[in-house]
C-alpha cells in the first residue's frame, strides 16, 4: 500500500495514453485513471498487491517477461501495452486455467451478473475449452458459517478472502489449506467462521465462491433495486448499499469498489455482520404498522399525531411547560430529533429533551477528528472503549492503522478487550476509577508528580508516567472515548485531559466520542439536551438562542432522561414522549421505570417495534425508521451522511412528515416540507455548525459538519473511587455486538451469536468466593437480582463483577440504580 | 584433476573438527580474519564464483547488493537440496559439515553479518544433527560466537529444519518457510538482499556456494578464476545419476566435456547406447545423445539448449522412455506446486493429465500441440520459476525426442482401430 | 487435551531461542515437527496448542501444517517408509521395488499395515539420486535398493 502521503509523481504511457500518477501506484490502478480496464481477480486495493491469479498479465517495454499490472509498480516514462498480442494470449492462457476446474453453472449461481470471472471471461478470455477431463471435484454449496456459504468448486483460489482475515480482520481465521490443486480454503477444523466481520468476504470474493446464505437463491442481481444508504446500527455509519426486489429487502453489502466506491472517510469500504446480516427488524413481524391507542385501536396517522400534540398541549397549559419531556435516542436522524426539539422548546416551551442515561455535553476542547484521522496520528489513545462491540468498523481502522501506518495504539480500560493486541501498551484501571486514572494521567502530563493509584485504581504512577511521555512524544494524537462508559465526574475529567493534550507544545490532538447508538453526535448537536440548543448553544448564551429561537425560546435549564423518570414517579411529570427507545428494558431501574411511566398522565412511544414500553403507552405512533425513511445522521467522527431509504411504505408517513405534522397541528403557520433535505436545509439555517451542510454537499463521501467549541471544562481533581463494603463487587456492564433484543431478535439469522448471560470474576474474588468458572450464579443488588454463569477471567481487575448486556430477557438494568453512583452487587451461588 | 570442495571428502572422520583442522581446516578463516571484509568481498566477486543451487548468479556480485547499513542482515544458507537428480549438498553435509560453516563464516564476515541460518530440508534430519555436532565443536573452538578469534566479529549459526516442501528451495519461500509461514514464494522485488528474511537484509547461497567460498579465499581469487572457462569459473559438483555403471557425485572444472563426466561414474552400462541427458536437473530440458560432447559450464550447455541448473546429470539409456519419464517429472510438479498461481496450479496438473493419456495409450495426435500451448501459456507468467522448470522436461521431451510420443500415439490409434 | 511432554518441552526451548523474541512464529515447523515426535502425529489439539504458544489462530497453524508433506495428521505406523518414486529412482527400477515392498507388507501405497507398524508412502526426490533407489525409514536412509534388501530391512525392523 503506497503511503498515503506520497506526493513525487511519474508519468507512464499506457496504451497510447499519458497517466500521471504517485509513485509506488501499480500499473492496475494507474491504467484505472485514465479509463483503462485491467481485468484482475486477485487484486484489490485494500489488500495490496499479491499477483497470484496473473489475470492482470501486460506487457511492459524492455521486460522480457510479460509483467502482472497488479504488482508492477510504474516507473517514470514506463510504456505499459495491455492490447499487445502477447498480452492479449497471455491473458487468454490465464483465463482458461482459471475455468479449467471452475464448474459452467452461472445460470444457477448467486455471483452471476455481477461476476468478475463472467465479466472477463466476456471480455478477455477464449470462448472454449480445451480440456477433455472431469473437472476437480470438490465441495458444493457448504456452509462455512450460519451465514456464509462456501462452494468450493468455484473456487479459483485468488486468496482474497483469506488475505482479509489476515490483513483487515487480522483474525487469521479462514486459511489456505493443502498446496497445490489440492488448496482450498478453510477454518480450523472446518469450523464455523464467525467473527464479527465475515459477511465481507462475499463482497470480495470475485467469484461465486462465498455466497451470502441469506440471499441465496432469493434473486438475480439485475432484479435488485440498489440503495446506497447508510448503516443504522451504531455510530460509524457505514456507508452499505441495500438491494430490494419489488419493495423487498433482499440484501446488504458493503459499499465499496465492488459495487461503487468505499467511502474512506467512514469505512474503508467494510462493514460488520451486524450491519449486514441484521436488518430483520426493517421487515420484522413485532413492527409497529399502524398507530394506536392504549385501548389498542387503531388509529390513521394524522388522528394521532394530532391527538399527541394537542394532548400535550393540553398538559402543559394547565401544568405548565415542566410537565412534559421528551426522551429521544441516538438511533433517530438529525432531522427527526431536530424537529422534535423543536416541537418541545417552541410549541411546549420546555427544555425536557434528552436522549441518553450517561452525562455528556455538546462539543469538544480539541477538533472533532474525523475517522480518517487515525490512520495519520502518531498514537491512538483508546479510553473506556470497546470498538469491537460497540462500533466494529472502528476495530479494523484502528488496527489497519497500526498495521500499516505505524499509529501507537494505547489502551485505557477498566476491561480486557480485542484492542489490547494491536495496543503497544494497555493499561487496565479498577471498575469505576477512570476518573481518578485520567486525572493522574493529567498532572503527570503537566510534569506533576503522579500521586499513588495502586490501591484504587490498580495501576502504578509509573505505568501513567510513561503513557504521559508517549503522548507527550507523538506528534498527532487522536482520543477516542466512550462517553457512555465513563462513571462519576470522569465526563468532565476527560475533556480536562483533551484540554491538557491540546495545550501542550506541537502537538496536534483531536477525539472522536464513541457512544453508543447510530447518531449520538447528531442528537447532541441537535439540540436533544436539557441544556443545550443545537449547534451546543449553552441556555446562558441567551443572545443567540433568542436571535435563533425567538424570543420566547425557554432558558431554564429541563430535565435529563432520567430526571423525567423521576419526575414521573413522583407525579410531577405528566405527559412524555419516548421516540425509539425502550427505557423499561434499558434504562437504569428497570422494572421501577415502567412504574414510573405508568404514573404518567399521558405517554406517548414513537417506535418501530413493539417494546416494553409500547405496552405501556397512551398512544403509539409507528415510526418507519431505517430502510423506510430519509434522513442525515452525523457519526462518530462528525461527519454528516445521507441515509436515503430502500424501501416505501405508502400507508404511513415518514417520521420526519409526522413530527412536522405534530408542529403544525400546534403552530399552522410552521412550515411544511417537501422531502427531508427540506428540513436539513432548515437545520443549516438553525443549527450552528451545520451552515454547510445540504443534500449536494453531502453527496457520496458525506462532509464533516463543524463541531462546536466546548462549554467550560469543570473542576479539578477527582475523589478516589468508592471503596466496597462487605465483600461487595462493583458493577460494570460491558456491551456485546450481538445481545438479543428487540432488533436481533430470535429470527435473527446472526441468532448463533447470542450468548448466554455471563458475570466475569477476577480469579482473586472468584477464589474468596468459592466460585469456578461453569457455576451458575445470581448477581444480586438490593432487591434486583440477575442471573448469570460464572466465567473466571482476567477480563477485569479484582473487586469488580462484569457483566456484558447480551439480551433484553437478561434484565441486566434492574441491578443498576443511579448511573453516576456506584453499583454494588454480590454473587451467590 | 583439481579438487576443491571433495580434496578430503572421504578422509574418514573430517565430520570432526580435529580431522577438519589437520586437513587445513578454519586455517582461511584465521588468513581472512585478517584482512578487511570489503576485500573478503572482492575476492569472491573477482574469482567468478556463480551460485552452485540453480541460477548461477555471480555470489560476489550477490552479496554486493545487501542494504547498505541496514543491519541487522542475516546470511541463509539454502541446504533444502530437493531438485530431483541432485545428491551434492547431501554428501558435503553429510561427511564435510566444518567447510559449510567456515564457508559460512567467511561469507558472514565478508558481508557484516551476525545471524546465520541452514535452512536444511526435513528429510534431512540425519544431517541436520551432524551439522549442529559440528556447529558445537565451532563454537567450543572460538569460530563462532562472540569476538571470534579475538576480531571483535560475532556471528551465530542456527538450523532451521524444514518438513517437506521442494518450493522451499525457491530463496523467497525458503524465507517465508524460515519465518513460519507456507514455502509460498514472495513477490520480488524487493529482493532478499533488499528486504529478506523478517524483512532484513539477507543473503541467501546455496551449500555448495558456501563451501566453494573457502578455497576461493583459501587460494585466492586469480587461481579460482584460473579454472574453468571465460564465464564459468571454477569447479562444479556433479551429482551422476541414472543409468550410469557407477552413479555418484564428481567435483569437475567447468567446461569438462558431459560425456567425460559421464566416463567419470563408469559410462553406460553393458549393451547399452546413450539416449537422453539431463544436465543440470528435472527443471532443465533434456538434450539427446547427439550432444553429449558439450562442454559442462553454465554457456555452454545453455548454448545446447538446457541449463546447467544444480548440477544433476541424469543419465537415460536406449531402455528409458522419454514421455514415462516426462510424466513421472511432470507428476512431480503437479506435487509441488505450491498452488499460489493459477498457471502452475492448473497448469501443472494439466500437462500431467495429458501426460497420462498419452503414456497409457489412449493420447491423439493433437495432443502434442495442446501441450506445447499449455507450456506456451504457463512460460514466464507464473509467479516464480517453478512452472518454467515444469513445462522444461515436456517441451524438450517433444522437441528431441518426437518419436517416443509418436510411437505411443500410434499405439493408441491401433487400439482404437482394433475396438 | 494434548500437552507437550517434558522432553518436548526442553526442545522446544531449543527451537525457541534460535528467533527473535517477537519472530517466534519461525518456531512452528519445529513446534509441529516436535508434537509429531511426540505423539506420532499431529492433533487438532497439538496444533491448537502450538497457536497458544506461537500467539496464532490455530487455522494458521493447521494452513501451514497442511502446507508441508512430513507432518501427519492421523496415526501412522512406528515406521513410516517414505519411498522414492522421482526421475532417477524411477529410471532405476523404484516402481516395481515399490509394488514388491507393498505385497511384502500386505498394504496398499499410503496404507498402515493391520499391526500398525509400517506406513508405506510415495515420496518425491530425497536428494540420493546417485545411490538410487532409495528409501528413508523415520529417519534413516537406505540406499542402493534391491528386492532382497528391502526384505532384509523389513525383516530387521519387525
Amino acid at each position: 500500500m503506497p503511503k498515503k502521503t506520497q506526493t513525487e509523481t511519474v508519468t507512464l504511457t499506457i496504451d497510447g495514453k499519458t497517466v500521471t500518477v504517485p509513485k509506488g501506484t501499480v500499473a492496475v490502478d494507474a491504467a484505472k485513471t485514465v479509463g483503462i480496464d485491467i481485468p484482475v481477480f486477485c487484486y484489490h486495493e485494500k489488500l495490496g498487491p499479491f499477483g497470484c491469479c496473473r489475470m492482470c498479465l501486460v506487457e511492459v517495454e524492455k521486460m522480457p517477461k510479460l509483467a502482472t499490472a497488479c504488482t508492477q509498480a510504474v516507473g517514470q516514462d514506463m510504456v505499459i501495452k495491455t492490447d499487445s498480442p502477447k498480452a492479449v494470449k497471455g491473458r487468454q492462457g490465464v483465463l482458461e486455467f482459471t475455468l479449467l476446474n471452475h464448474p459452467l453453472d452461472c445460470p444457477v449461481c448467486d455471483k452471476g451478473g455481477e461476476c468478475p470471472l463472467q465479466d472477463n471471461t466476456f471480455e478477455h478470455g477464449p470462448d472454449l475449452t480445451r480440456t477433455e477431463f472431469t473437472r476437480y471435484n470438490r465441495d458444493k454449496a457448504v456452509p462455512l458459517s450460519p451465514v456464509v456459504t462456501i462452494d468450493r468448486e468455484r473456487c479459483i483460489a485468488c486468496q482474497r478472502c483469506t488475505r482479509y482475515s489476515d490483513i483487515v480482520e487480522q483474525e487469521t481465521a479462514l486459511v489456505m489449506v493443502n498446496r497445490g490443486f489440492q488448496n482450498r480454503v478453510q477454518t480450523f477444523q472446518d469450523r464455523p467462521y464467525d467473527t464479527r466481520f465475515s459477511g465481507n468476504v462475499v463482497d470480495i470474493c470475485p467469484v461465486g465462491a462465498l455466497t451470502n446464505t441469506t440471499y441465496r437463491f432469493k434473486s438475480r442481481i439485475w432484479d435488485l433495486d440498489n440503495a446506497e444508504t447508510l448503516c443504522a446500527h451504531c455510530g460509524v455509519n457505514c456507508n452499505i448499499v441495500v438491494g430490494v426486489r419489488s419493495n423487498e429487502f433482499m440484501r446488504v453489502q458493503a459499499k465499496s469498489g465492488e459495487n461503487s466506491q468505499a467511502n474512506d472517510a467512514v469505512d474503508d469500504g467494510w462493514i460488520c455482520d451486524k450491519g449486514r446480516f441484521g436488518y430483520g427488524f426493517v421487515e420484522s413481524s413485532n413492527r409497529v404498522l399502524k398507530c394506536r391507542n392504549g385501548k389498542g385501536d387503531t388509529l390513521e396517522a394524522n388522528d394521532a399525531l394530532g391527538q399527541a400534540a394537542t394532548q400535550l398541549k393540553k398538559i402543559t397549559d394547565e401544568h405548565g411547560p415542566q410537565s412534559v419531556g421528551f426522551i429521544g435516542s441516538p438511533y433517530g436522524t438529525n432531522e427527526e430529533l431536530y424537529l422534535y426539539q423543536k416541537l418541545f422548546r417552541q410549541q411546549l416551551g420546555t427544555n425536557n429533551i434528552d436522549f441518553k442515561t450517561y452525562r455528556q455535553t455538546p462539543g469538544l476542547p480539541v477538533e472533532h477528528y474525523d475517522v480518517g484521522d487515525i490512520e495519520t496520528s502518531d498514537m491512538v489513545l483508546l479510553i473506556a472503549s470497546d470498538p469491537t462491540e460497540e462500533a466494529p468498523v472502528l476495530d479494523l481502522r484502528i488496527k489497519k492503522s497500526v498495521s500499516f501506518f505505524d499509529v501507537k495504539l494505547a489502551v485505557l480500560n477498566d476491561q480486557k478487550t480485542d484492542m489490547d493486541k494491536p495496543a503497544a501498551s494497555s493499561l487496565r484501571y479498577n471498575v469505576g476509577s477512570e476518573a481518578e486514572v485520567l486525572s493522574a494521567l493529567i498532572e503527570a502530563l503537566n510534569d506533576k508528580p503522579v500521586r499513588g493509584l495502586e490501591k484504587t485504581a490498580g495501576i502504578a504512577p509509573k505505568q501513567i508516567k510513561d503513557l504521559a511521555a508517549t503522548i507527550q512524544g507523538s506528534g498527532k494524537v487522536c482520543v477516542i472515548y466512550n462517553p457512555a462508559a465513563l462513571t462519576g465526574s470522569a465526563s468532565d475529567r476527560i475533556l480536562e485531559l483533551l484540554q491538557t493534550i491540546g495545550g501542550l507544545p506541537d502537538k496536534q490532538c483531536g477525539a472522536i466520542p464513541v457512544a453508543p447508538g447510530t447518531n449520538a453526535v447528531g442528537a447532541l448537536d441537535m439540540g436533544a439536551h436539557p441544556n443545550f440548543y443545537p449547534g451546543g448553544l449553552a441556555l446562558s448564551d441567551s443572545e443567540k438562542i433568542k436571535t435563533l429561537w425567538g424570543d420566547e425560546a425557554p432558558l431554564q435549564p429541563g430535565l435529563s432522561a432520567l430526571e423525567m423518570i423521576q419526575k414521573a414517579a413522583s407525579g410531577e411529570l405528566k405527559g412524555l414522549v419516548v421516540f425509539r427507545a425502550n427505557p423499561v428494558v434499558d434504562f437504569p431501574g428497570g422494572p421501577t421505570v415502567a412504574e414510573a411511566l405508568k404514573k404518567l398522565d399521558y405517554l406517548v412511544v414513537h417506535d418501530m417495534l413493539e417494546t416494553e414500553t409500547t405496552q405501556l403507552a397512551n398512544l403509539v405512533l409507528a415510526s418507519n425508521g431505517p430502510g423506510y425513511d430519509d434522513g442525515t445522521t452525523t457519526n462518530i467522527g462528525g461527519r454528516v451522511q445521507f441515509r436515503k431509504r430502500s424501501l416505501v411504505r405508502e400507508d404511513h408517513p415518514p417520521d420526519w412528515v409526522l413530527i412536522s405534522r405534530m408542529i403544525r397541528a400546534l403552530d399552522p403557520e410552521a412550515p411544511s416540507y417537501k422531502n427531508s433535505f427540506g428540513v436539513t436545509d432548515e437545520i443549516s439555517q438553525k443549527v450552528p455548525g451545520y451552515e454547510a451542510i445540504n443534500k449536494n454537499a453531502i453527496k457520496g463521501m458525506g462532509m464533516p459538519r463543524k463541531g462546536s467549541a466546548c462549554s467550560e471544562v469543570q473542576g479539578n481533581g477527582a475523589p478516589a473511587a468508592e471503596k466496597s463494603e462487605n465483600g461487595a463487587l462493583r458493577l460494570r456492564v460491558a456491551n456485546y455486538l450481538f445481545a438479543h433484543d428487540k432488533i436481533l431478535d430470535a429470527s435473527s439469522p446472526l441468532s448463533h451469536h447470542f450468548k448466554s448471560s455471563t458475570v466475569y470474576l477476577n480469579a482473586e474474588d472468584a477464589k474468596a468466593l468459592g466460585i469456578e468458572t461453569g457455576d451458575e450464579v445470581k448477581v444480586v443488588s438490593g432487591d434486583a437480582e440477575v442471573s448469570a454463569e460464572a466465567e473466571v477471567s482476567d477480563r477485569c481487575n479484582p473487586g469488580a463483577a462484569l457483566v456484558p448486556r447480551v439480551s433484553d430477557e437478561q434484565g441486566l438494568m434492574a441491578l443498576v440504580g443511579d448511573p453516576d453512583a456506584a453499583v454494588w452487587v454480590q454473587i451467590k451461588k | 584433476m583439481t579438487q576443491l570442495l571433495f580434496k578430503h571428502i572421504n578422509v574418514e572422520g573430517l565430520a570432526n573438527i580435529d580431522v577438519y583442522e589437520k586437513h587445513g581446516g578454519y586455517e582461511t578463516l584465521k588468513k581472512a580474519l585478517e584482512q578487511k571484509p570489503e576485500e573478503i568481498l572482492e575476492t569472491v566477486k573477482a574469482s567468478g564464483l556463480r551460485g552452485r543451487g540453480g541460477a548461477g548468479f555471480p555470489t560476489g556480485l550477490k552479496w554486493s547488493f545487501l542494504a547498505k547499513d541496514v543491519f541487522p542482515r542475516y546470511l541463509v544458507c539454502n541446504a533444502d537440496e530437493s531438485e530431483p537428480g541432485t545428491c551434492k549438498d547431501r554428501e558435503l553435509l553429510l561427511k564435510n559439515p566444518h567447510l559449510l560453516i567456515e564457508g559460512m563464516i567467511l561469507c558472514a564476515y565478508a558481508c557484516r553479518v551476525e545471524i546465520g541460518y541452514n535452512y536444511i530440508r526435513g528429510e534431512f534430519y540425519d544431517l541436520c544433527e551432524i551439522f549442529e555436532k559440528a556447529l558445537e565443536e565451532a563454537y567450543e573452538r572460538g569460530y563462532l560466537g562472540k569476538n571470534i578469534l579475538r576480531s571483535e566479529f560475532n556471528l551465530d549459526i542456527h538450523t532451521h529444519l524444514g518438513a517437506g516442501a521442494y518450493i522451499c528451495g525457491e530463496e523467497s519461500a525458503l524465507l517465508n518457510s524460515l519465518e513460519g509461514m507456507r514455502g509460498e514464494p514472495r513477490l520480488k522485488p524487493p529482493f532478499p538482499a533488499v528486504e529478506g528474511l523478517y524483512g532484513k537484509p539477507t543473503v541467501v547461497n546455496n551449500v555448495e556456494t558456501l563451501c566453494a567460498v573457502v578455497p576461493v579465499v583459501e587460494g585466492g581469487a586469480e587461481a579460482y578464476a584460473a579454472l574453468g572457462t571465460e564465464k564459468s569459473k571454477g569447479t562444479k559438483l556433479v551429482s551422476v545419476s541414472g543409468h550410469v555403471r557407477n552413479p555418484g557425485n564428481f567435483e569437475v572444472v567447468l567446461g569438462t566435456p558431459t560425456s567425460e563426466i559421464i566416463e567419470m561414474a563408469g559410462g553406460m552400462r553393458e549393451g547399452r547406447k546413450l539416449k537422453a541427458f539431463i544436465p543440470g536437473g528435472s527443471s532443465v530440458p533434456m538434450l539427446p545423445a547427439g550432444k553429449v560432447d558439450t562442454p559442462y559450464d553454465y554457456e555452454s550447455l545453455q548454448a545446447a539448449g538446457s541449463m546447467l541448473g544444480s548440477g544433476a546429470l541424469i543419465v537415460m539409456d536406449d531402455s528409458a522412455n522419454v514421455v514415462k519419464e516426462t510424466l513421472r517429472i511432470a507428476s512431480f510438479y503437479m506435487h509441488e506446486s505450491c498452488g499460489k498461481c493459477t498457471p502452475c496450479r492448473e497448469g501443472t496438473r494439466w500437462l500431467h493429465q495429458i501426460l497420462g493419456e498419452i503414456e497409457s495409450g489412449r493420447g491423439k495426435d493433437e495432443n502434442i500441440e495442446l501441450l506445447q500451448d499449455i507450456s506456451d501459456n504457463m512460460s514466464f507468467k507464473c509467479f516464480c520459476p517453478l512452472g518454467d522448470a515444469a513445462i522444461a522436461p515436456v517441451l524438450s521431451g517433444i522437441a528431441n525426442f518426437r518419436e517416443d510420443y509418436e510411437e505411443l500415439l500410434s499405439q493408441a490409434k491401433a487400439g482404437a482401430a482394433a475396438e | 487435551m494434548f500437552a507437550f511432554s517434558e522432553t518436548s518441552e526442553k526442545e522446544i526451548e531449543k527451537q525457541l531461542v534460535k528467533y527473535p523474541p517477537e519472530r517466534k512464529k519461525s518456531a512452528i515447523l519445529a513446534l509441529l515437527r516436535i508434537a509429531q515426535q511426540q505423539n506420532g502425529y499431529v492433533s487438532a489439539e497439538a496444533m491448537e496448542e502450538i497457536g497458544r504458544r506461537l500467539d496464532l489462530s490455530p487455522a494458521y497453524v493447521e494452513s501451514v501444517c497442511s502446507f508441508y508433506t512430513m507432518y501427519y495428521t492421523r496415526p501412522v505406523g512406528k515406521y513410516v517408509i517414505m519411498f522414492c518414486i522421482n526421475v532417477s529412482c524411477h529410471l532405476l527400477d523404484c516402481d516395481n521395488l515399490l509394488e514388491h515392498t507393498a505385497k511384502k507388507l500386505n498394504i496398499q501405497v499410503g496404507e498402515t499395515t493391520a499391526d500398525k507398524m509400517f506406513t508405506l508412502l510415495r515420496e518425491e526426490c530425497l536428494a540420493e539420486c546417485s545411490r538410487a533407489p532409495v528409501m528413508r525409514i523415520n529417519n534413516d536412509y537406505h540406499v542402493n535398493l534391491t528386492p532382497q534388501k528391502i526384505d532384509q530391512i523389513l525383516d530387521s525392523l519387525k
